[in-house]
Formats: structure tokens, C-alpha cells, sequence
């Protein structure tokens, strides 16, 4: 006879009891982990998430209160966790994962590994160390009713990285500056914008007509001609926007009629541009004044509104005064941060991007929905956090009981599916032999312009940004062992500037790339080519090149569930500006296309467990099984 | 006011990304009963009380026990020894202070006794471990009065969930796959008129390449119907011959070449789904044939009402067809085209949404109702929604335990037909 603790055995209740866990996150589903965890029986329970509370977390994470807000999420976890189950003994981190503190060794520390995370950066970077430390991992993830669970094990499953992400969506510099064909190109302008002229300026980042422009094509003796239209523009040009804009005591109206009238009247010189595009029609702002009409605001929730042009331009004043007002308080030098859930920094994006959609004839948008675009808003139930969070234990229990072949990986879906089921469990997969991550020696090509990638985008786009490196080493494999970069402050900022081809990188060159702390090496093979496709700085040799936009129809489906995502070039538990829970679907970078790549999602095959599943490949039937349609969405990644 | 609205607006942001501001209605109108505050019941309330339902009652008898503060996270030491319904109330309440939270310390079996009309006053009862005799007296209650009841059981690792309504009625059912309603087949005198106005020969480039699809269509479809004695393409080489034809229409350039013309692309990738056929669904033909909605009387709740004020609509000025659903999606057009034919399907869909209005008049008229008792919004939304209503019903308790044909050991298994509706075991 079996001796049962409560559900349990007696040997894993002993052992849950006794065993180490980390959580790694504790937005939606890390408080319901939490408490699922102490009611189960866990007791030696450590947490990190370096996030503070939210008012907008207040709808699921139920460890939090209002008077919690603007505190470390962990260390309120932590306490309310407590205070239901004081027996339990909870560390709580307010910090990124991705410090050096929490090393290999760090990680050895535990039994299990739980990731509650809300971007792509920090599960890349936790699959790493679970990998070097050899700690099973269980990752996880929920968009709207959607969620899924999965366990990796070195050796033994797909990793994190085994199965290719869609690549994350950029927008060419010139649709962004010059043409931009849709709302979401103006709301990335809009926030640009709002980077230069209150927060930290970057040059990727121009909002100002690009005059190098391609498809402008002009011819030089016209530039003069041009700068005599707009004598303004030319002067604005040799300083920066923020100087600009603070020499005028971040006049709004100055600012609107730079923004809206100047800028766009030199759009309209590069008249190549306007062949085939309509053009834009600048406003004015003088002149919108004088057509007011007072008309009383209309009723329900004014979120969802759309304004007229008018109702755009206050709010743009009111925006510009009250953001300039806090930056003036902050002192010099001061940077604001933009942040969705700020109110005038949303306000100042949603009436920016209004305005502009409108000179460019794009039907204008409510602030609900630039603020979903804006800020790839992920839509989260605690009905969903509280599904995915027990399955997470029972996949923990599974193997605390070292059942490692009966764990899997479980989708739940929006409708039960043509079986009926609302959970759906697939067998987990072994490791992918072309894993750039968990293969032995682990191994990539990629092809750039060693005359124009610097040492500095081969670090920060390259290692960082596209493979998941937090602190690289790169040395040359060039028989004298050249170090390109060094991970010690000061080394080698010097090359930063410099280009591959300085330093000999030619095609066929090998790069040997060092993460010390993810005790993970990866050897990039270079291949050069002067061929690549406008505002494409690389491109990873072996995988699908950006897939086309999913169809039209469903779109706003597509969206609700795509849209979100945390993903910021910062990895960590969760990323300031952004929310908490997890990004199942694709996750790109905050500027992506709401509308793009997500529906195609490359992890989204999935074998039907053995256990009552037969077929693997599933009818698809009418249109109507929406349940079906969308697990291909589904994908965790 | 304003101010409260705002904040609800920002603490519920994620969720109205989910369910909109309807939704959001819903379940701030809702009160929600919960039988039995175990581990499974305060789950499941934690899961309605944080999104904000209006108010939720807890009926339970129970004394806290150390096996419930050890199982449930809203029962603590503390509690042992007090009254369960209380005990769970006070800290469910913690999670939200714009839920009324209650309690009644009492077992359902005793306010069945004394006062099962209690139970009529709320949106859901949801019973948690009950015996089956309760289930069945409560079953009967709740069925009566058309409460919905969801019946919940956990045993360690399983558990099952079960739904019981008379009839469920869902104006606005978010389907996924909706067509759009834009009536190229059977287009109304405004559209025809306003298809008119456009001459796609002597336009300019710009304007033809911000002509709307629609319009693109249907002027297409104009003249493919006078070429082919007025039946429209239908089989796939039919529909690819109607493709090339709008192809031909693209403007060329001084070479000869095809224009860029995003519209027109847009147009002829929308062909099939613009050629479908407008007419009522089955299911909705399903429900104008019901009993419910032939049968108004002054008990006739406003669904069943509007439903039947909509199947006059059809038979009369809608000849055969919904009322127009006003919305169109989003093309490739300059705002100002955009607008323009955005406000002709709105302003027939309001035409449309009147007529039904008169209906639904002189319906409650007849059965002595006063004809505010349904409100225009009401009426707007129900048209909007017509193609998509849908009528949940399940069979009640009584009847099914009754089936003699069902052996009882399956019943007493967990493969009864409770299993129809949801199961997941891993």
C-alpha cells in the first residue's frame, strides 16, 4: 500500500520538503507558482524578479495590493506568500537574472528551475544556466486564454534555443522617417520622437526626414534648393533635436509646427517619393485653431475613442507641457524613460503618431490601441496564470519523482478541441542536432559587411541581441588569438568604433565568442557579402529569412495576442517599461509590427503524447474551430 | 466619477484587451454564488474577483478545519474554528476592494429548506463538493429560475466540472472567423448610388490608387453581371476569370508595366470571400424556426423579443436579409474615401436597426409591455450581432440522472456525460 501525504506519496512529499526551488519571475504566473508551491509543500522557495508593481498588475497578480504599488514584486510576494503559509522559508531577489551573482554555481544550488518570465532575453539567458548547471528547467507562458508549459533537460529535450524564434520585426529607417504606410510606423515614430526630446537620444532612432533616402534618389545640385524651402530645417539639422526643442522652452506649438508643417513640407520636395505614394498633407497649427468647433466630449470609455485632429493637437500641448515640466524638475541632463502605462508619455505617443497617421491619410486610432501597439500589450488573466501555474507543479512533481519520460509539453487553448480538450499534452522533443546553444560545440555562420559592421554592432546586435550573450569575450581565431572584445570594463572600448575588416575579419574568418557566466561558447563563422537588403545589418546563414505578413482576415485576433511582448533589448525578469506575464506567442522587439510574423511561429509543431492522442497531424476542418486555428499560435518561445 | 473610471480603466487594462468594455459590464453586474469555500471554491472566486465581478456570496456551514487552513490559501491558522464562509470571505475581499463581498453561514441544504428563493437573486451559483441530493434540489431550483449552475469536484489530482442552464443566450459571441457584411451581392439603393459616384476611368493615379477595394469589387461585379446575364462568378475558374479581369483594370505605366496598386491587389486577393453570398446563417435560421421566438409573451425575455422583431425585419424591408452590420475593415483607401463609405454602410445599418426598432415596438405593444423596456443601444447591438447569436441549452440534472438507459455504473464512474462539456486530466 502506498502511504499517501494529502495527494502525494510519502517519499515526494518528503522530498518536496526538503528540496531547493527557484522561481524565476513574479508577475501573473510567478504569484500563482508561489502559492501553489507552499500549498503543495514546498519549503525552501527562492525568488527574483527585478520589476516593481504596477497598477495594471492588480487585475491577476493577487499577491499585490494597491498600497503595494511602486515595490519590488518579489519582496511582496514573498511577504503575502508568507503570510498564508508561514511555515515555508522564501529568499526573495529584486534583481535582474541575468547579474553575474547568479552564476552556474548559483543555479547548482537548486532542485528545479521555474521560469515565470516575460521576455525572450531572460528565457534565453536562464536556459543557458539551467544548461551549464544541468538543472532541469520548466519554462512557461500565457497570452490571453492561451498558455503553455514545457520542461527542458540537458541532453535529454529541446532547449529553449533549439527551435528557431521569428526574427524580431524592425521597420527600414526610411518608412519610419520618410513613407510610413501604416499606423504602426507612425507609432514607432511617435516614440522615437518621444526618446528625442525627453529621453536618451539615439541615432537608430531619427525622426527627421532621411535625405539619404534611396528611393529619393535626387540629384545633389537639388539640395540646395531644398534647404531654401525650409530654411528652419537647415538649421535644426546641425543641432539635436533635444537642443532644438529645449532652445524653444519646449514651446508645443513650436514643436507641432516643426514636427507637422516643416518636416513634412520638406518631405514633399523629395518628390520621387510622392510618384506612386499619396502625399502628405502638412497642418498647421495656427490654422487648426481657427476651425475649432467646441463640441461636447462624447461618453463611454474615452480610451476608446478616437479624437478629432483638434483633440489631437491639445493633447499633444498638454502632453509636451507636462512632459517638459517633469523633465525640468528632474534637473539637467535629465532623461525620461517612456513608459505605456505612464499617462503623458502614452498621451504625448497616442497624439504624436494621431497626427502624423493624419497628415499621411491613414484613418487615426484610439489611445487603447496605440497604447496596445505602442506598447505590445499582452492581454493576461489570472483564470489563465492559475492553469499554467499548476501545471508547472505537476510537470516539478513528475520529475522530483524522476519520472523525466512522463513530463510534457501542455498547451491550453481558448475552446476545447476537436477531442475535446482544453489541455493538450505533446510529447517533448530531443535535442535539435543544429541547436546553435545545446549542441557540444555549438556553432553559427553569418553574413555581413566586414567593411561596415563596427566591433560594436557585432557585440551589441549580433552577440547580445540575436544569440542571447550578456557579457561576451570574442577572439579572433586568427593563429594569434587577437582579442576583438573583452567583457572587462575598458579593455577594448577602443574598437568599438572600429570596423570587422581593421582588424583582418574576411570572409571565412572564425570568431571565437565567449559568455563566461552562461558558461557558453559559440564560434560565428563569417561569411562576407556586400549583398544585403536595405537597413539589414546580418543575416544567420540556415535560417528562415522574415516570413510574410499573415493573411488579412483575423488579423485583429492575430493582434491581440501578438502584439504584446516584452522583449527589450535588457533582458530581465521583466523589463521595466513592460508587464508581466509571459510572451507566448512570438516576441519581438517592442518596435514590431502588431500585425506580423507572429501567426508563424515557427515552434508550433507538436507531437500528441502517446496517452489517447494517435494522429499527429490534426483535421483541420471549417472555419469555425476557432480553438484549432489558433493553437498554431501557440507557440512558447 | 471620471476618476474612478480611469483607474478601473488602468487596473483592468490587460483583461479589457480581452473581453472589451461589454465584457467588463458583464462581470461588474454579475453576483456570483459560491457553495462551499474548500481549495477548489476560493480558487475559482480568487479567478472571478480579481477581474472584478460586482459581488459574490459564500453559502458554507463549514467550521475551518487544519486540514482546510492547510490546503487553502485563503484560510489561515488564524481561522480554524470560525465559520468557513466567513473566514475565506474576508481575505477573498482583500483582493479587490470593488467587489461586495458576503457570506451566509449556513448549509445549502438548510436555506433549500427555508428559503430557496435565496437562490434566484444571483447571475451563477457555483457548488463545490456538494452531495449529490443537494445537487439535485439545487438543480431543480436553479433550472426554474434560469440560474445557470456549475457543479465542481476535486479529488487529489482529478476533478470534474459540469454546466447546468436551461438556456444560455449570447447576443455578442465573438466569433473568430467573422466575413464581413458588405452585401456586393445584394447591394442597397445608398451603396449602389455610391459605387456611382466613382468613375475609375478618368480618375487621376492617386485617386486610383486609393479607391477602395470595395468599390473596386463592385464596380467590377456591375459590369461581369451585365456580361453575364446577372449570375455573379461562383465556381473557383469563374471567380479566377473575375481576378484577371480587375487585374486588367491596374493602371499601366509609360513602359507598359503594372502600376504599384496596393487597392487593387487588396481587391483581388478579397474576391472569394466578397462573392460569398449574403443570407441568414442556419443557426440563426435555427432559432427564428424556435418556439421561443414565435411565442412572445409578456415573459419573453428581450433576446427572444429582438430576435423575433429581426425575423419580421428579415421577412419584411430586410427581404431576406439582416439588418446591415454597419462596420467595414480596414483598406487601403485615403481616410476621406474610407469615411465616405464607412457612413454609407453605417447609415443603412442604423436605417436597418430603426425598422427593427418598430418591430420590437409593437411586439412589446402586443404583449403589454412598455416599448422602452428595450433600449436602442440593446436593439443596435443585437442587430449588429445578428449573424453571430447564439443559444446555449444543457440537460438538467433530473432528466439525466432519470435515464434509465444509462448504465449506473458509468454514472457513478467519471465517464457520465458530465464529460461532454469539459474534462482535462493529464
Amino acid at each position: 500500500m502506498v502511504q499517501l501525504v494529502g495527494s502525494l506519496r510519502k517519499e515526494l512529499a518528503d522530498s518536496l520538503s526538503t528540496c531547493k526551488v527557484l522561481v524565476v519571475g513574479a508577475g501573473g504566473i510567478g504569484c500563482e507558482l508561489l502559492k501553489n508551491l507552499v500549498l503543495t509543500g514546498f519549503k525552501n522557495i527562492e525568488v527574483i524578479d527585478l520589476d516593481t508593481i504596477d497598477v495594471s498588475n492588480l487585475n491577476r497578480q493577487f499577491l499585490f495590493q494597491k498600497k503595494h504599488v511602486g515595490k519590488s514584486k518579489a519582496q511582496v510576494a514573498k511577504e503575502s506568500a508568507l503570510q498564508f503559509c508561514p511555515s515555508a522559508s522564501i529568499t526573495a531577489y529584486h534583481d535582474s537574472i541575468t547579474n553575474p551573482d547568479y552564476n552556474v554555481e548559483f543555479f547548482r544550488k537548486f532542485m528545479l528551475v521555474m521560469n515565470a518570465l516575460d521576455n525572450r532575453a531572460a528565457r534565453n539567458h536562464v536556459n543557458r544556466m539551467c544548461l551549464a548547471a544541468d538543472i532541469p528547467l520548466i519554462e512557461s507562458g500565457s497570452a490571453g486564454y492561451l498558455g503553455q508549459v514545457t520542461v527542458i533537460k540537458k541532453g535529454l529535450t529541446e532547449c529553449y534555443e533549439c527551435q528557431p524564434k521569428p526574427a524580431q520585426k524592425t521597420f527600414p529607417g526610411c518608412t519610419i522617417r520618410n513613407t510610413p504606410s501604416e499606423p504602426i510606423h507612425c507609432i514607432v515614430w511617435a516614440k522615437y520622437l518621444f526618446n528625442q526630446l525627453f529621453g536618451e537620444e539615439d541615432a537608430d532612432q531619427e525622426v527627421s526626414p532621411d535625405t539619404a533616402d534611396p528611393e529619393a534618389a535626387w540629384n545633389p545640385e537639388d539640395t540646395a534648393a531644398r534647404a531654401a524651402v525650409s530654411e528652419k530645417d537647415g538649421d535644426i539639422k546641425r543641432v539635436s533635436t533635444k537642443v532644438w526643442a529645449r532652445s524653444t522652452g519646449y514651446d508645443p506649438i513650436k514643436l507641432f509646427n516643426k514636427l507637422f508643417k516643416d518636416d513634412i513640407m520638406y518631405l514633399l520636395t523629395m518628390d520621387k517619393l510622392w510618384k506612386k505614394r499619396k502625399a502628405p498633407t502638412p497642418l498647421d497649427w495656427q490654422q487648426l485653431e481657427v476651425l475649432v468647433n467646441s463640441e461636447a466630449p462624447a461618453s463611454g470609455l474615452k480610451d476608446q475613442k478616437v479624437l478629432d485632429v483638434w483633440g489631437y493637437c491639445q493633447m499633444f500641448q498638454d502632453s509636451v507641457e507636462t512632459l517638459s515640466s517633469q523633465l525640468q524638475e528632474k534637473g539637467d541632463d535629465a532623461e525620461l524613460v517612456w513608459d505605456k502605462d505612464d499617462p503623458p508619455a502614452m498621451d504625448f505617443v497616442t497624439a504624436a503618431a494621431n497626427l502624423r497617421m493624419h497628415v499621411f491619410s491613414m484613418n487615426m486610432k484610439s489611445r487603447f490601441d496605440v497604447k496596445s501597439m505602442a506598447g505590445n500589450i499582452i492581454p493576461a488573466i489570472a483564470t489563465t496564470n492559475a492553469v499554467i501555474a499548476g501545471l508547472i507543479v505537476l510537470e516539478g512533481l513528475k520529475i522530483l519523482s524522476g519520472e523525466m519520460e512522463t513530463c510534457r509539453t501542455v498547451f491550453l487553448n481558448k475552446c476545447p478541441n476537436l477531442r475535446k480538450k482544453l489541455l493538450v499534452p505533446c510529447v517533448l522533443d530531443p535535442p535539435s542536432a543544429n541547436c546553435y546553444v545545446c549542441v557540444s560545440k555549438p556553432e553559427v555562420t553569418v553574413k555581413l559587411n566586414v567593411q561596415k559592421t563596427t566591433v560594436l554592432s557585432l557585440q551589441d546586435r549580433i552577440l547580445k541581441e540575436r544569440f542571447g550573450m550578456v557579457a561576451p569575450d570574442v577572439q579572433i581565431e586568427d593563429g594569434k588569438g587577437t582579442i576583438l572584445i573583452s567583457s572587462e570594463e575598458g579593455e577594448t572600448e577602443a574598437n568599438n568604433n572600429k570596423f570587422l575588416s581593421d582588424f583582418g575579419i574576411r570572409n571565412g574568418s572564425r570568431l571565437q565568442s565567449d559568455d563566461f557566466l552562461q558558461d557558453y561558447t559559440l564560434l560565428v563563422n563569417v561569411l562576407h557579402t556586400e549583398e544585403l537588403e536595405r537597413d539589414v545589418e546580418f543575416e544567420v546563414i540556415g535560417e528562415a529569412p522574415d516570413k510574410a505578413p499573415p493573411p488579412q482576415s483575423n488579423q485583429e485576433e492575430v493582434n491581440s495576442i501578438t502584439n504584446g511582448n516584452k522583449d527589450s533589448a535588457q533582458p530581465s525578469t521583466s523589463s521595466k517599461a513592460e508587464d508581466d506575464d509571459l510572451m507566448i506567442v512570438d516576441s519581438d522587439e517592442e518596435e514590431v509590427a502588431a500585425s506580423n510574423s507572429a501567426a508563424v511561429a515557427t515552434g508550433t509543431k507538436r507531437k500528441y503524447s502517446e496517452t489517447g492522442e494517435s494522429s499527429a497531424k490534426r483535421p483541420r476542418t471549417d472555419q469555425s474551430d476557432a480553438a484549432d486555428d489558433e493553437d498554431d499560435i501557440v507557440a512558447l518561445d | 466619477m471620471a476618476a474612478t473610471k480611469d483607474s478601473k480603466e488602468q487596473k483592468y487594462d490587460r483583461q479589457l484587451r480581452l473581453w472589451g468594455d461589454h465584457g467588463q459590464e458583464a462581470l461588474e453586474n454579475a453576483h456570483v454564488c459560491l457553495i462551499n469555500a474548500t481549495a477548489t471554491g476560493t480558487e475559482i472566486l480568487k479567478n472571478l474577483v480579481l477581474p472584478g465581478i460586482g459581488a459574490f456570496t459564500i453559502v458554507d456551514g463549514h467550521i475551518v478545519s487544519g486540514e482546510d487552513a492547510g490546503n487553502n490559501f485563503f484560510l489561515s491558522s488564524d481561522s480554524i474554528g470560525k465559520n468557513r464562509a466567513q473566514a475565506a470571505t474576508e481575505l477573498l475581499q482583500e483582493l479587490n476592494s470593488d467587489v461586495s463581498g458576503n457570506f451566509v453561514e449556513e448549509s445549502p441544504d438548510k436555506l433549500l429548506d427555508n428559503d430557496p428563493e435565496f437562490f434566484h437573486r444571483f447571475t451563477i451559483v457555483i457548488g463545490v463538493q456538494l452531495p449529490e441530493s443537494t445537487c439535485l434540489r439545487l438543480g431543480m431550483v436553479l433550472w426554474s429560475a434560469s440560474v445557470p449552475f456549475l457543479i465542481c469536484k476535486a479529488y487529489g489530482l482529478i476533478g470534474y466540472m459540469r454546466l447546468m442552464v436551461q438556456e444560455h443566450t449570447v447576443i455578442e459571441s465573438h466569433p473568430d472567423n467573422a466575413l464581413e457584411d458588405l452585401r456586393l451581392d445584394r447591394p442597397f439603393d445608398e451603396f449602389k448610388s455610391h459605387i456611382k459616384s466613382y468613375n475609375l476611368s478618368i480618375m487621376d493615379k492617386k485617386d486610383h490608387s486609393h479607391t477602395p477595394w470595395v468599390i473596386i469589387v463592385a464596380k467590377y461585379l456591375e459590369r461581369w453581371l451585365s456580361e453575364h446575364d446577372g449570375q455573379p462568378p461562383k465556381n473557383y475558374k469563374e471567380k479566377e476569370a473575375f481576378r484577371q479581369i480587375i487585374r486588367e483594370g491596374i493602371l499601366k505605366n509609360e513602359n507598359g508595366g503594372l502600376e504599384d496598386e496596393e487597392n487593387f491587389e487588396e481587391a483581388i486577393k478579397n474576391v472569394n470571400t466578397a462573392l460569398n453570398p449574403t443570407k441568414v446563417p442556419t443557426s440563426v435560421e435555427d432559432l427564428f424556426n424556435s418556439e421561443q421566438c414565435n411565442n412572445i409573451t409578456a415573459q419573453s425575455s428581450s433576446f427572444w423579443v429582438m430576435l423575433r422583431a429581426v425575423k419580421e425585419f428579415v421577412y419584411n424591408e430586410g427581404s431576406g436579409s439582416l439588418p446591415v452590420r454597419g462596420s467595414i475593415p480596414d483598406m487601403i483607401a485615403d481616410s476621406q474615401k474610407f469615411i465616405n463609405l464607412q457612413n454609407v454602410y453605417r447609415e443603412k445599418a442604423m436605417q436597418d436597426a430603426a425598422a427593427v426598432s418598430k418591430h420590437v415596438e409593437s411586439l412589446l405593444q402586443s404583449v403589454g409591455k412598455p416599448p422602452e423596456s428595450i433600449s436602442e443601444k440593446d436593439i443596435k447591438l443585437f442587430c449588429k450581432n445578428s449573424s453571430f447569436l447564439r443559444v446555449v441549452r444543457c440537460r438538467s440534472l433530473a432528466e439525466e440522472y432519470s435515464v434509465d438507459s444509462i448504465n449506473k455504473d458509468e454514472i457513478s464512474g467519471l465517464d457520465c456525460c458530465c464529460f461532454r462539456f469539459f474534462s482535462y486530466l493529464i
